[in-house]
């Protein structure tokens, strides 16, 4: 049963992936790109870490996929024909990488996983065990958030006001 | 994952299914049974009787993107709540300060850009 | 968490605080410079905690994500300093070019606090977000002045080239976390032993591959000659030395710690990085006519320089080296980046050949260019090199003398337009006379810098044994 729910999802987040990458028009892009989430948050729940999979719907899907909508709409204007590209030997050597990293990773899964693998705690990605780790094993890290998350209003202010008119 | 938990989220699952069929059943059903007639007038936008001139597409302003961003940050801010609802009973009382620590740093965050004037919608 | 947990973070609680109190102060007042002002004296009164964690023994707090050593105090001494100093520099060139003037100190502030937290972190979540934190601080900082269309072309690569690779060294650090079932450092260094050596090989390539794009180590070096030339000159200055720092500061922490040598020899791995990074670095320094990106280049071949300290990290002479060379490179690297600042600022230029009878028109800040140039090159009494000897030394006492005879030749090599910048300053004919008018901010920031040059370079002694003292502490 929940080797057919993994399939789906990886299908799907595949299939979201590939069109993220080679779509032509930037809305199928982002709308791809939800795919991919949605079969994310799928699989969180398989793993049974249902914070972290409403967590993924609620602010990738939710929030940060609204914004790269804003960004196409604000940039639709200015969408001219393609340039044409200097560098063309970059796209083949680009694949045979890609297909040399994927080599890489399905040798190094395929010779690590088993029992070498670390199992999770149980309670693993619940509100609950997120929320006590938060506030005992990576409190720093909480507060650090914090910080970022307030030096990105400054930054969203600096970058994204507009000049001020003359 | 225990079994239970499998039928509890298989609900979810046809509950999204169902969800998206009742979406595009009336859409297929349009396609399939109504009438069709190609003329070119009829993608031309509704602007009451009168026929449209000019683009559509007017320059978007920026300032509705910088509300999404600042949207983004607070609602990040919310994800931290949430189990910190869900646990803080449990923890000690310095927990409490830690995340009053954190929603003040988010407050200055607020009074900066609500200073600078980011948060003007006209 | 204990009071002493609480006693330990004070440095970085007051470089937190400072940033905010900053954000305050340029909401409240019209006078933007007095907020850099408040920054300096902020940033020098955080000298006194962080002095006083020298004297408390190396431990892990905060549940074991963060380190309080000798190494983590050198960090944040060299962070301060350089904050401060690139602070104090930008009182004087900011004003008029940009309209959120407050913000470009407080940004640099909390810069300064990412580093921080990036030089001690020993949890990989910690770390991933601290470097997380500089980028993103960087990204603005760099392309901060907007109606400039090189410093935007600067933050739009940065930020590309940066966000790719956090993901990269995400990848790595996820694949870590799961051969080991933990973040910690020093949990994952037991369990890692344990692991199958092609799942660590990758995960420390990916590992690399960030860390290499924060020091800009060849392959991952493409973004510095065009981020160096485009950003703000303070900026590039910041960059160049700070968050290179605080990159090291990481990788040696990283490496160091987790990865024992005799299973994955990542020493060779290093050394013949290095040696790509210095040689190519130097060879793309030579024909260039900007100064900004003459410097980033010579960035890149200081980068492998370093990586040298990195790889040869057993005995006396490799990770003190490190440290020595990482001070000195600050006060010589952000000198030459001042002096540009103060050309590009009264002549509107950068280009080497419009440096042309400086001597002539600002003697006090060609001499201390000239200084600094020589300084880069490796030519004693200067701080580089003590730090370019340390290192050879290390690299001579790890058996890698290959790496060291290259050393020496890049070291040559380097000399050539280091020198072309002392001879169009001194040889060539100026085109005006008149006078330079040299900012009193950007005069205390360049003298300073002066200073540390010649006196790491003449009594090196203190900063050796501070050294050597901040390595010791390193593993627990």
């Amino acid at each position: 049963m929940e080797l057919v729910v993994f399939g789906l999802a990886s299908a799907g987040a595949l299939a979201g992936g590939i069109g993220v990458i080679a779509s032509r028009p930037p809305v199928r892009s982002a709308l791809s790109l939800l795919l991919v989430l949605g079969s994310l948050a799928i699989m969180y729940l398989l793993l049974a870490a249902q914070f972290i999979a409403a967590l993924q719907v609620i602010i990738y899907a939710g929030a940060i996929v609204v914004l790269f909508l804003f960004v196409i709409m604000l940039l639709h204007m200015r969408s001219g024909e393609g340039r044409v590209e200097k560098l063309r030997w970059q796209g083949p050597v680009s694949y045979v990488l890609a297909g040399l990293f994927l080599a890489a990773l399905l040798y190094a899964i395929w010779t690590g996983a088993g029992p070498h693998m670390a199992e999770p705690a149980p309670g693993f990605g619940t509100a609950e065990s997120v929320g006590r780790s938060l506030f005992t094993k990576f409190l720093l890290p909480f507060e650090v958030a914090s910080i970022v998350l307030l030096v990105g209003i400054i930054a969203a202010v600096v970058v994204g006001r507009p000049l001020a008119p003359p | 994952m225990p079994p239970n938990v499998v039928v509890d989220w298989l609900y979810v699952g046809v509950f999204a299914i169902v969800g998206t069929i009742m979406a595009a059943l009336p859409l297929a059903v349009v396609w399939l049974l109504a009438p069709r007639a190609d003329l070119p007038q009829k993608t031309l936008t509704y602007e009451s009787g009168v026929i449209p001139f000019g683009q559509a597409w007017a320059q978007f302003n920026v300032r509705y993107y910088l509300f999404a961003l600042i949207f983004v940050v607070f609602d990040v801010e919310v994800i931290y709540l949430y189990p910190w609802a869900v646990v803080f009973r449990r923890l000690s009382a310095f927990a409490f300060v830690e995340m009053l620590i954190f929603v003040l740093i988010l407050l200055v965050g607020l009074a900066y850009a609500w200073r600078k004037g980011a948060l003007e919608w006209v | 968490m204990s009071a002493s947990d609480l006693w330990s973070i004070v440095p970085e609680l007051w470089l937190a605080g400072l940033a905010i109190f900053l954000l305050l102060v340029d909401l409240l007042t019209a006078r933007k410079s007095l907020v850099g002002v408040v920054a300096v004296m902020g940033l020098l009164l955080s000298i006194i905690p962080i002095g006083s964690l020298l004297t408390q023994g190396a431990r892990t707090v905060i549940f074991g994500s963060y380190a309080v050593d000798g190494f983590a105090v050198f960090f944040k001494i060299l962070t301060v300093i350089a904050t401060a100093l690139v602070v104090l520099a930008a009182i004087d060139w900011l004003p008029g070019r940009s309209q959120y003037e407050g913000e470009f100190y407080a940004l640099l502030v909390f810069t300064a606090l990412g580093l921080v937290l990036m030089a001690a972190s020993t949890d990989i979540i910690l770390l991933a977000l601290s470097i997380e934190f500089v980028s993103l601080t960087s990204y603005v900082l760099a392309g901060y002045l907007k109606g400039d269309v090189k410093s935007n072309e600067a933050g739009v690569k940065y930020f590309l080239y940066g966000a790719a690779a956090s993901a990269v060294m995400l990848f790595g650090f996820s694949i870590l976390y799961g051969l080991t079932g933990s973040t910690n450092l020093y949990e994952i260094a037991r369990r890692v032993a344990n692991a199958p050596l092609p799942a660590l090989y990758l995960s420390i390539a990916l590992m690399l591959s960030g860390f290499g794009f924060k020091i800009s180590m060849v392959p991952f070096h493409q973004w510095t000659p065009d981020v160096y030339e485009g950003a703000p000159t303070p900026v590039a200055a910041y960059l160049s030395v700070a968050s290179k720092a605080a990159g090291f500061a990481a990788l040696v922490r990283m490496l160091m710690v987790v990865v024992d040598p005799g299973r994955l020899n990542w020493i060779l791995l290093i050394a013949v990085l290095s040696a790509v990074s210095m040689t190519l670095g130097n060879l793309l320094a030579l024909p260039q006519r900007n100064i900004k990106r003459m410097l980033a280049y010579s960035s890149i071949s200081h980068a492998g320089f370093l990586l040298i300290g990195v790889a040869a990290f057993r005995g006396d002479f490799g990770t003190p080296g490190l440290l020595i060379y990482l001070l000195g490179y600050m006060f010589t690297q952000l000198g030459a980046f001042f002096v540009a600042a103060l050309i590009g600022q009264q002549l509107g230029t950068d280009d080497i050949p419009d440096y042309a009878g400086l001597s002539r028109r600002a003697p006090v800040s060609a001499l201390l260019m000239a200084v600094f140039m020589l300084s880069l090159t490796g030519f004693p009494p200067t701080s580089v090199f003590i730090g370019k000897f340390y290192v050879l030394a290390g690299a001579i006492d790890n058996g890698l003398l290959w790496l060291a005879i290259v050393g020496v030749v890049n070291s040559v090599i380097s000399l050539y337009y280091y020198a072309g910048v002392i001879r169009a300053m001194y040889v060539m004919p100026a085109a005006s006379t008149v006078p330079l008018r040299e900012p009193a901010a950007l005069q205390v920031a360049l003298g300073i810098a002066g200073l540390g040059t010649l006196l790491i370079g003449l009594y090196p002694q203190p900063i050796i044994d501070l050294a050597r003292s901040a390595v010791l502490l390193l593993r627990i």
